[in-house]
């Protein structure tokens, strides 16, 4: 976590657009998290207009009405105001490298405990609670 | 009922292992979780070359992410997450570094 999948229509976005978007969404998300950025997540999922794609953990179909589609999945426990800027943040450097109106980009995050997730072996912290080794995650290649 | 979803990057977990690797993920959850807790189903999306990311760079990171019955203890969820863990990348020949485990309550609408 966090986790962002985002989804495009077939051959909207090129290899470069992608990676800028993964970029910023790893600038955005860190720049208000203060997550390590070797913990974002960013995917890109090609759908034909119509597709159901499943949510991250295959419970069911995402919901959406938009060419272009941001789901977010995070820890739970960070104040409303900041997954909506987060959430702002994500939309408008998406509006900005793929050029297109954000009238064609829609979003969601969802949240989950901290808890229930492990990553590099370890059980998340929640929110906050993040011990100071938690930064030396940074240095993880990948 | 038990769903699991793997999510892994074109050219890191072959075709070969994930057979395996699903019965691992169904072997782990009825140990913890209890066989009355069943069925396990294990779906499979791989993402293609160039479309994953992790901090901005090209990504090698598989996820494995569930739902599971509500009500498991923390201590107990814990446990399941990190047999995963380990039999996945006892598995795979993956480092801890390159796997994410979850698994949320069926009810959780997040």
């Amino acid at each position: 976590m966090p986790m962002y999948r985002c989804m495009i229509p077939k051959g909207s976005l090129n290899y470069s657009q992608r990676s800028e978007i993964a970029t910023a969404f790893t600038d955005v998300h860190c720049g208000i998290s203060n997550a390590p950025r070797n913990f974002v997540h960013v995917q890109f999922f090609e759908i034909d207009e119509g597709t159901s794609v499943q949510d991250s953990h295959g419970a069911g179909d995402l919901k959406f009405d938009t060419p272009f589609f941001i789901a977010g999945g995070n820890r739970a426990g960070r104040p409303p105001e900041v997954r909506s800027q987060i959430l702002d943040g994500l939309v408008n450097r998406f509006c900005e490298i793929a050029s297109v109106p954000k009238s064609d980009v829609s979003g969601y995050i969802s949240e989950a405990p901290a808890s229930w997730s492990m990553e590099d072996g370890q059980i998340l912290p929640e929110p906050g609670q993040e011990p100071a080794e938690w930064y030396a995650h940074d240095a993880v290649a990948d | 009922m038990i769903r699991f979803q793997c999510t892994v990057q074109e050219g890191y977990v072959p075709l070969e292992l994930r057979g395996g690797l699903a019965n691992s993920i169904e072997d782990c959850c009825l140990t913890v979780l209890g066989s009355s807790q069943g069925p396990v189903t294990v779906n499979w999306i791989e993402i293609p070359k160039g479309f994953g990311f992790r901090g901005g760079q090209p990504s090698s990171t598989s996820q494995v992410r569930g739902q599971i019955p509500d009500g498991c203890n923390p201590d107990t969820r814990a446990l399941l997450l990190k047999k995963i863990g380990e039999e996945w990348c006892a598995i795979t020949g993956a480092g801890q570094d390159e796997l994410i485990v979850s698994a949320r309550d069926e009810s959780w609408a997040g």
